[in-house]
């Protein structure tokens, strides 16, 4: 197809290079027609010539050439799938919050797990390979586009009423009978029937061109642009500052920054429900079952002293909702989505007394916090100095006494008790709140003579305070998304007109009392046969639709 | 009565309608030639009533669903039961959309069995109505799972006009290496639909003895600090084990015709989830219908395509070709829209993103893709006929294997139950 | 119209030679999103002091930094500090600082240690470890060398020893 070819139509019609059909009036390039005489045209893109087919290539060409073809955008389409199907073996990377991928995959998976991680794989999806295809197709999504539909869009704006013999006698539906009487009339009769079935009808004396739904010819661009802009949205989601993503845990009752915003959350109550035994069937009854968890969350902009942990920030409330999932709190943009929660109850505070045992009196209660305790503590006759304290109280390897965790989970304190009747400098006491620590690390035991005269213990439970729940929430600001939906739509809307409606075209043309009808479709040959079937038993002529079909009735 | 038993009878009438359209179906076409009246009428008249009695299959089905989502309170489509069950309605529903537009009753001679095997399939999962957990708690959900699945009905019924296209297509009595190898693709194609049909048959014939057998499995793993643990677990068989658990001793095992001991143990490096008792499954399926296949060769004394490539004598190849083709273009933009549109809206408001990579999204995607495609080819690269109809095929197993697949052997978060 | 085609095509192929070069680049280079990596600037932070005053990133500018993340219920770290405040104690004349970043632990358990352990450099809070999550901590102790140009010159996760820090510091000083 490279060489020089003779691209003048009897017609008179010059043609590009690469032209299969005559523009003008249909008929088949000899030279560009590979198959034989009888089958049915090759219609598609009206066998008009492709914009990146030229005789001489240079590097551009070739690039270019490469892109806009369709075998090529198969391919890759290919490619990709058999590629998001290698990362869909062993869990990705991305699934885990905390873990270390280098010996994970290994450990998990043997061997294989170690090349399939070695080769990348286990980040598949965002590999600069799998990103390249993406690339790649998106290239190709533009150049195949712009190639076809700027040629197909004259090809279809300037249509010849009537077109070479051939070029009906080579459609795969085909119809042809001799005339008797008024010619005229006989293609005004049919014109009407066509008309009444929504096609667009032209006339050229003996010839008619009638023509439908010529829009859904535009659906595969349009679903293509919709494509482009939806994979752009999604760069653009890697741009700095585009797109936010954050977890956050706040306690109820508390107020927590948002990271990287001026915006600061409050968790005013977090419940969780489960369901009822009577709401659950046989097998799962006794198993708790959450129904809903809601966050009643009220959103604050920082106005001054944002950045600065020495003074307090001045909040502002702007907006207030009870999360839930499937129900996010939104405000310009930013949005926080329940995430999972965490409702172990955690040792807050705790109001012991102080016991003395051998003269009976109690002293207290006073109130120590877990987190932050005050220092001194004068109760009566004594006064308790905190000297040490342990959250999560262990002994390390040499014995020393030591926390294990930040959080509340074995708190320990270490006072210094004073007293009248104490010596001067006071006399060490160790207080686990809990009972059973106070029992596994025998407080009394580590007290010894002191722990026989004193004790320091909470009355009943209501001199103990728990945390509320945690609840964690997502906080995510994505400013691509009204661009990606755009995209989906686009796409959609492309997707539907193309594949819903379909072009069709009926061309005939009577010479000498013979008609010759052809009819052509980019989609359904079957509900094309069943128009022109249609329209000519609207004028007498009964044919049953399937005769029509001129063999290879394809797509 | 309950309204939710009401809908397990409901449900029965459907199953048992569907049974006769395809009963009907295949009278009217193996009929045909023995019956007294002329064959096209005999093929109208027994084509009609297997239609009625499909639909009427399809209106049972239908008021299954509607008594199942008032009594359940929420759209049954959360398990993995309820979304087969709504497949094979999709599927009925898209069988009579394709019949309007082209009026070809034998398509219901393949669509027809399809569904019931995927009804019969969605009876194997535990069957009750389990209330929703929050994530689950979306009109969006709704919205998209179903729309999902239509688009996917749309792909089976592509399916079984392009299996039909095969099995007409195929010439059994060619011997050159071209049709041999179609012959034997086609014939593997049916000793799958075999062996899925035998595992169906398979768990209701070990269900209805009440078979049972368990093990307690022994599972030793090394965390990160290279720190030996053992832990002990139990496990449930419901067929007499072939494989036992990897390290496992018995508990109970019925006998199962004098089969007192399981046969071989699971190898140590299948450690899936319920590894041992799946690969049970697979083998007890593989050997029933293996079984079951060799009985039907033995019974029609030739291959399973050539006894069927005569019944299909008469049958437009070219409409089946456009069927198949047109079922899947009009599949395509619902599928699109339910699958990757919708499910991205829904990940967006229930997951804080619209896309995450999970497993069950990269495999609608690649659904996605595969069919894309298969449009391409077949529009712009002029792909008809028998390779058409071979992509059509395989894009139901792709199809297949994200809904069911996806679920038994990935992890994810789409949570439904497998066996 | 010929030479408008070409124009149009050398446009586009170097529209997606950009994009498409963008969107690779980005995956090629940031593998670890946004966690700071050898050669980033480490993410700046505003936290309170031990000393009640607030204390920034910036503020140490032009100087050689270690930013030290730890805590008392942490072995390692335990074991790590009497060798930071050695370090400390040798450069102090130097432009040189280290910044402690406590995880999440109150005042007076904060104190406490300090005390003991005689620690006379920067101590930090990091009540709601925004700053921690921010540096992508995975394990305890996590310490970051700064360079004088703001530059991070190493990590290194776990426990170290007096000669670890000492190689390090020796380096940071050097550039």
């Amino acid at each position: 197809m490279l060489s020089f070819q003779n691209t003048k139509c009897e017609c008179g019609h010059q043609n590009p290079i690469g032209t299969v059909l005559c523009e003008n009036c249909g008929k088949p390039l000899e030279e560009a027609e590979e198959a034989g005489k009888d089958t049915p045209l090759e219609m598609r893109y009206d066998g008009i010539a492709r914009r990146s087919q030229k005789s001489n290539p240079g590097i551009i060409d070739r690039v270019w050439n490469f892109f806009s073809s369709v075998k090529i955008a198969v391919r890759l389409i290919v490619i990709t799938l058999l590629a998001a199907i290698v990362g869909t073996i062993f869990t990705q990377e991305n699934a885990f919050v905390s873990f270390d991928p280098s010996t994970y995959y290994e450990e998990k998976y043997g061997w294989i797990g170690k090349v399939y991680y070695e080769l990348g794989l286990s980040n598949t999806y965002e590999s600069w390979w799998f990103i390249g295809l993406l690339v790649m197709i998106g290239t190709s999504l533009v150049i195949c586009s712009l190639d076809r539909v700027l040629p197909l869009y004259r090809a279809l704006s300037k249509q010849q009423v009537r077109k070479h013999g051939e070029f009906l006698s080579r459609q795969k539906t085909v119809y042809t009978a001799d005339i008797k009487g008024d010619e005229a009339a006989w293609i005004g009769g049919l014109a009407e029937q066509l008309k009444r079935k929504r096609y667009r009808v032209k006339t050229d004396g003996t010839a008619l061109l009638a023509e439908k739904n010529r829009f859904s010819r535009w659906g595969p661009y349009i679903n293509h642009i919709g494509l482009i802009i939806f994979l752009l949205a999604v760069l653009l989601r890697s741009i700095p500052g585009w797109s936010m993503d954050n977890y956050i845990s706040v306690p109820e009752g508390e107020v927590v920054q948002i990271p990287d915003t001026s915006y600061y959350l409050k968790n005013e109550k977090f419940t969780v429900d489960y369901y009822t035994d009577e709401e659950l069937p046989e097998g799962l009854k006794g198993t708790a079952r959450a129904k809903l968890y809601e966050t009643k969350a009220v959103l604050y902009e920082c106005t001054a002293n944002c950045d600065d942990p020495s003074v307090q920030p001045e909040l502002e409330e702007v907006k207030r909702h009870n999360i839930i999932v499937n129900d996010p709190l939104s405000y310009k943009g930013l949005k926080a989505y329940q995430f999972g929660f965490d409702d172990t109850p955690r040792l807050k505070a705790v109001n012991p007394v102080l016991i003395d045992k051998e003269s009976g009196k109690t002293y207290g209660p006073f109130e120590l916090d877990m987190r932050n305790p005050k220092l001194i503590y004068t109760l009566g006759d004594y006064t308790l100095e905190l000297r040490q304290k342990y959250m999560d109280f262990t002994l390390d390897s040499s014995g020393n006494p030591t926390t294990k965790s930040r959080e509340p989970n074995a708190p320990a304190f270490i006072f210094l008790l004073k007293g009248a009747d104490l010596p001067a400098e006071g006399v060490p006491y160790m207080y686990f709140p809990k009972q059973n620590d106070k029992e596994r690390f025998s407080q009394d035991t580590i007290n010894g003579e002191t722990g026989k005269r004193f004790e320091i213990k909470v009355p009943s439970m209501e001199g103990v305070a728990f945390t509320g729940a945690i609840t964690s929430l997502n906080v995510r600001t994505d400013y691509a998304m009204p661009y990606i939906w755009v995209g989906a739509g686009i796409f959609m809307f492309g997707v539907l007109i193309g594949t819903y409606w379909q072009h069709r075209r009926i061309w005939l043309r009577i010479d000498e009392g013979r008609l010759l009808l052809g009819a052509h479709t980019n989609k359904n040959n079957y509900g094309m046969r069943a128009d022109v079937a249609s329209a000519l038993r609207g004028i007498g002529i009964d044919i049953e639709p399937k005769s029509l079909d001129n063999g290879g009735n394809k797509s | 009565m309950s309204l939710l038993d009401f809908s397990s009878d409901a449900f029965l009438v459907a199953f048992f309608l569907y049974c006769f359209g395809f009963l009907f179906y295949a009278v009217a076409v193996a009929g045909r030639n023995w019956s007294n009246r002329k064959p096209e009428d005999h093929l109208r008249r027994w084509g009609r009533i297997a239609f009625i009695v499909s639909v009427l299959g399809f209106a049972a089905h239908l008021t299954f669903f509607i008594t199942r989502w008032i009594g359940g309170g929420h759209i049954p489509t959360s398990n993995m039961y309820e979304f087969m069950m709504f497949l094979a309605m999709a599927i009925m529903f898209a069988f009579v959309v394709v019949y309007a537009i082209y009026r070809k009753p034998l398509l219901g001679m393949f669509t027809l069995p399809l569904t019931v095997i995927i009804v019969a399939y969605a009876s194997v999962f535990p069957q009750e109505v389990q209330p929703l957990i929050p994530a689950l708690n979306s009109y969006w959900l709704r919205i998209h799972v179903t729309t999902a699945a239509l688009g996917e009905a749309f792909f089976a019924v592509g399916f079984a006009a392009g299996l039909m296209y095969l099995l007409r297509t195929v010439d059994f009595k060619k011997t050159d290496a071209q049709s041999r190898r179609d012959q034997r693709w086609v014939e593997f194609t049916l000793y799958v639909i075999v062996i899925i049909v035998a595992f169906i048959g398979t768990v209701f014939a070990f269900r209805g003895v009440d078979y049972k057998a368990s093990f307690i499995q022994e599972i030793v793993s090394i965390d990160s600090k290279g720190i030996e643990s053992t832990t002990t677990e139990t496990v449930e068989y419901s067929m007499p084990p072939i494989f036992k658990p990897y390290n496992s001793q018995n508990i109970e095992v019925q006998s199962f015709l004098g089969m007192k001991e399981p046969l071989f143990e699971t190898p140590s490096w299948m450690h899936g989830v319920n590894a041992a008792r799946k690969l049970n499954t697979i083998v007890w399926s593989i050997l029933t219908g293996s079984i079951l296949y060799g009985i039907l060769r033995l019974a029609l004394r030739r291959r399973l395509g050539a006894a069927i490539n005569p019944l299909m004598d008469g049958i437009d190849e070219e409409d089946l070709d456009e069927i198949s083709y047109r079922a899947i273009a009009i599949g395509y933009p619902i599928f699109t829209l339910g699958a990757l549109i919708f499910a991205m809206i829904w990940a967006y408001i229930a997951w804080s993103r619209f896309w995450g990579w999970d497993p069950k999204e990269v495999w609608a995607l690649i659904t996605w893709l595969y069919y894309t495609a298969y449009l391409h080819l077949r529009l712009s690269r002029g792909w008809h006929g028998k390779k058409s109809a071979w992509l059509a095929v395989i894009g139901f197993v792709v199809v297949m294997f994200t809904l069911i697949g996806v679920n038994l052997v990935l992890v994810g978060l789409h949570s439904y139950a497998g066996v | 119209m010929k030479k408008n085609r070409r124009t149009i095509q050398i446009i586009i192929l170097l529209g997606v030679v950009l994009l498409g070069g963008y969107a690779i680049g980005n995956a090629l280079f940031s593998s670890n999103d946004s966690l700071p990596q050898k050669g980033d600037t480490p993410p700046d932070f505003a936290l309170l002091g031990l000393d009640g005053k607030t204390h920034r990133l910036a503020d140490y500018k032009g100087k050689a930094l270690i930013i030290n993340f730890w805590g008392t219920f942490c072995p390692g770290c335990v074991y790590e500090t009497p060798d930071l405040q050695r370090q400390y104690a040798k450069h102090k004349d130097k432009p040189f600082e280290i910044v402690g970043i406590n995880l999440g632990e109150d005042e007076f358990t904060v104190n406490n240690f300090v005390k003991q352990y005689d620690v006379s450099y920067t101590i930090l809070f990091d009540n709601n470890r925004n700053v921690e999550r921010k540096y992508g901590l995975r394990s305890y102790p996590t310490t970051f060398f700064v360079r004088p140009d703001g530059t991070i010159m190493d990590i290194f996760v776990g426990p170290m020893t007096e000669k670890d820090i000492d190689e390090r510091v020796t380096e940071l000083l050097q550039s």
